[in-house]
C-alpha cells in the first residue's frame, strides 16, 4: 500500500499579508516611537519563530483551521469610509462613553467630562500609548497575554492596530456603562485590536464590547486580545459580544487578573463568525479574588465556534464559577475545553465549572471537556457537562398548549438560556443577548 | 448544485496518492486508487479530526487513531466505531484537471 501523501500547507503560512516584508511597511505607515516599534519587531519575530512550531493540541486539536487562508486579509493602511452598523447593544442603555474602531483605525472616542475630570481614560489604545505611556506601558501585554503564549497572541502583538484602553483610578467608581465596538466592514479587512482594561485598588467600572460587520457578506479577520487588570478590592464586569457576520475569521486570547479580594464578572457571547476559537484565561491573584464567567453561544449553519477556558486559583480562598451554554443548529460545531487549576497555596478554593450544550439538529456536534488540575488538598472544585436534544415531550406539552412546534422550539431554547442570563447582572446585556438569540431563530427582527 | 470547480492535477497524485485539497471551504482529500480518483471529506465522522494520513485499503480509507473505516466511494462507514458516513464528492476528470463538485 503506498501512502504518497501531499500534507497541506501549514496552517498560517508567511505567504501575502504578513510576511516579514509586509510586517516592514506596517511598521512604516504606522510611524510609531520606537520602544513600540521594538516590541513590535520581537513580538514579529516570536511570531516567525511560532510559525515554524506546531500549535498546542490540547488547544487547537479540535478547530479545522484547514480552510482558513490569511493571506486573503490585510491590514488597511487608511481609515476606510464610514460604514453603518446594526449594533445590537449601543442603542440600549445610557453610556458614560464610547469607542469604536472601523477596520481597525478609531472612528469615534468619546467620554463623559465628569469622568474625565476625576482621572479615568477612555479612548484608543493607538493614541493613548503615545501620550500616557508611563501609565500604560507596564501593563500592556505583561501580566494578562503574554505575546509569547502562541502563534496567534505573538501575531497580534506585532500587527496590532489600537483598540479601546479603559484606565480607572484609585477608589473611582464610574457608574454608567461603557461602550466599545469593533468593526468590519471591507472585504478582506483584518481587525488586530486590543482591549486594554485597568481598574486600580477599590475602583469599579461596566464595559460592554461588540463585535459586528456593516455587511452581511464581506469576509474578515479579526485576531485580536483582552486584557483585564482588576486591582485589590476593584469590581470589573466586562462583556464581549461576538456578532461578526458569518465570513469572519476571530482568533482572541483574552485574559483576566483579579487581585484581593477583587471581582471580575466576565459575560462573552458567541453569535456570528464563520470560525472563532477564544483562549479564556481568569486567574485570581489574592485571597478573597472572585471571578464569574457566562458564556452564550448561538451556532448555525456552518460555523464552528471553541472556547479553551482556564480558572487559575493562585491564592487563598479564591472562587471562579465558569457556565457556558450553546445551542447549536444545522452543521455547526461548538468545542469547549475548561480547565480549573489550582496551584498549591490556593487552599479553600472554591471553583465550579459547567457547559451545557442543546443539540437541534441531526448534523451538529458539541465538544465538551472540563478539567481539574489541583495541586492543593482542601479545596471545593466541581464541573459538569451536557449534551442533548430538546426533549419530545417537552415540545409535544407546547404543542398541547397551542403553540406550533417552531415555536415551541424556540421557547424551550430561550428556557435554555435564561439559566445564564439570570447570571447577567447589566438588564442592558440580558435584553441583547436574548434579542440576538432571537433574531438568529428567525422570530424577531 | 454548484458547478464543478479544479482542484488539482492527475500528475500532482501519483497512483496510489492523495492530496488534501480546501473545497467548498471544507479540507477534502483528494485519493488515486489504481486509475481511479476519489474525493471525501478529510474529517472522521467519530473523532471529528483529519483522515489525511490514513491507510487505504481497497477503496476504505482507515482512520488512522481508532480504526475507523469509510468506504470513499460513498462515505459509508464499514467499522466501529464510527457509525454516521462522511461526505463525498463527485469527481471529473478532464484532460489532467481534476475537478470535483458537491453532491
Amino acid at each position: 500500500m503506498s501512502t504518497s501523501a501531499t500534507i497541506a500547507t501549514p496552517i498560517v503560512s508567511r505567504a501575502a499579508g504578513f510576511s516579514r516584508a509586509d510586517f516592514e511597511s506596517f511598521l512604516k505607515s504606522r510611524r510609531e516611537p520606537n520602544w513600540l516599534v521594538a516590541r513590535r519587531q520581537a513580538a514579529f519575530d516570536t511570531y516567525e519563530q511560532k510559525l515554524s512550531e506546531p500549535l498546542s493540541p490540547e488547544e487547537y486539536k479540535r478547530v479545522d483551521l484547514r480552510a482558513f487562508q490569511p493571506a486573503r486579509f490585510a491590514v488597511g493602511a487608511a481609515a476606510p469610509a464610514p460604514a453603518q452598523f446594526e449594533t445590537l447593544l449601543e442603542k440600549r442603555a445610557e453610556f458614560g462613553g464610547a469607542v469604536s474602531h472601523l477596520d481597525g483605525h478609531c472612528v469615534v472616542a468619546r467620554l463623559d467630562e465628569k469622568l474625565a475630570g476625576r482621572g479615568v481614560l477612555f479612548g484608543s489604545l493607538a493614541e493613548l500609548l503615545q501620550t500616557k505611556r508611563d501609565l500604560l506601558e507596564p501593563h500592556l501585554m505583561s501580566r494578562a497575554v503574554r505575546a509569547d503564549a502562541d502563534r496567534f497572541a505573538a501575531w497580534h502583538a506585532a500587527f496590532c492596530t489600537g483598540g479601546t484602553v479603559l484606565y480607572v483610578p484609585k477608589n473611582v467608581a464610574v457608574e454608567a456603562p461603557l461602550y466599545s465596538l469593533i468593526g468590519l466592514s471591507a472585504a478582506g479587512a483584518a481587525d488586530f485590536s486590543h482591549t486594554l482594561v485597568i481598574l486600580e485598588d477599590g475602583a469599579s467600572a461596566t464595559l460592554l464590547e461588540e463585535t459586528g460587520s456593516a455587511t452581511p457578506a464581506n469576509a474578515g479577520l479579526h485576531v485580536g486580545a483582552v486584557e483585564l487588570l482588576v486591582g485589590a478590592g476593584a469590581n470589573l464586569r466586562y462583556v464581549q459580544l461576538q456578532n461578526w457576520n458569518q465570513q469572519v475569521w476571530h482568533l482572541g486570547h483574552q485574559a483576566g487578573r483579579v487581585a484581593r479580594d477583587a471581582s471580575l464578572q466576565w459575560t462573552v457571547g458567541g453569535i456570528g463568525a464563520r470560525l472563532a476559537h477564544i483562549h479564556q484565561e481568569v486567574t485570581l491573584d489574592g485571597p478573597g479574588a472572585s471571578g464569574e464567567v457566562n458564556g452564550v453561544t448561538f451556532a448555525t449553519n456552518r460555523q464552528l465556534l471553541s472556547y479553551y477556558t482556564q480558572q487559575t486559583h493562585k491564592a487563598p480562598s479564591t472562587r471562579s464559577d465558569l457556565l457556558y451554554k450553546d445551542v447549536l443548529r444545522d452543521e455547526a460545531r461548538v468545542v469547549w475545553r475548561g480547565m480549573i487549576r489550582v496551584d498549591p497555596d490556593a487552599q479553600k478554593t472554591d471553583g465550579y465549572q459547567r457547559n451545557d450544550s442543546l443539540l437541534l439538529s441531526a448534523d451538529c456536534r458539541a465538544d465538551a471537556i472540563p478539567g481539574l488540575e489541583i495541586e492543593a488538598d482542601d479545596v471545593r472544585c466541581t464541573h459538569g457537562a451536557t449534551a442533548g436534544r430538546v426533549d419530545a415531550e417537552q415540545i409535544f406539552y407546547c404543542m398541547c398548549r397551542g403553540l406550533s412546534r417552531y415555536e415551541a422550539m424556540h421557547m424551550i431554547v430561550e428556557g435554555f438560556f435564561h439559566g445564564v442570563y439570570d447570571r447577567i447582572a447589566v438588564e442592558a446585556v440580558r435584553e441583547t443577548l436574548s434579542h440576538a438569540v432571537k433574531r438568529k431563530l428567525g422570530i424577531d427582527r | 448544485m454548484s458547478d464543478f470547480q479544479k482542484v488539482a492535477t492527475l500528475d500532482e497524485i501519483s497512483a496510489g496518492g492523495r492530496k488534501s485539497v480546501v473545497f467548498d471551504d471544507r479540507a477534502v482529500l483528494v485519493l488515486r486508487i489504481g486509475n481511479d480518483v476519489y474525493a471525501v471529506e478529510d474529517v472522521c465522522s467519530h473523532d471529528g479530526q483529519p483522515l489525511t494520513e490514513g491507510p487505504v485499503v481497497g477503496t476504505a480509507i482507515e482512520c488512522p487513531r481508532h480504526g475507523a473505516r469509510f468506504d470513499v466511494r460513498n462515505g459509508r462507514p464499514l467499522c466501529m466505531p464510527a457509525v454516521e458516513p462522511i461526505a463525498t464528492y463527485e469527481v471529473k476528470i478532464e484532460g489532467n484537471d481534476i475537478l470535483l463538485r458537491g453532491r
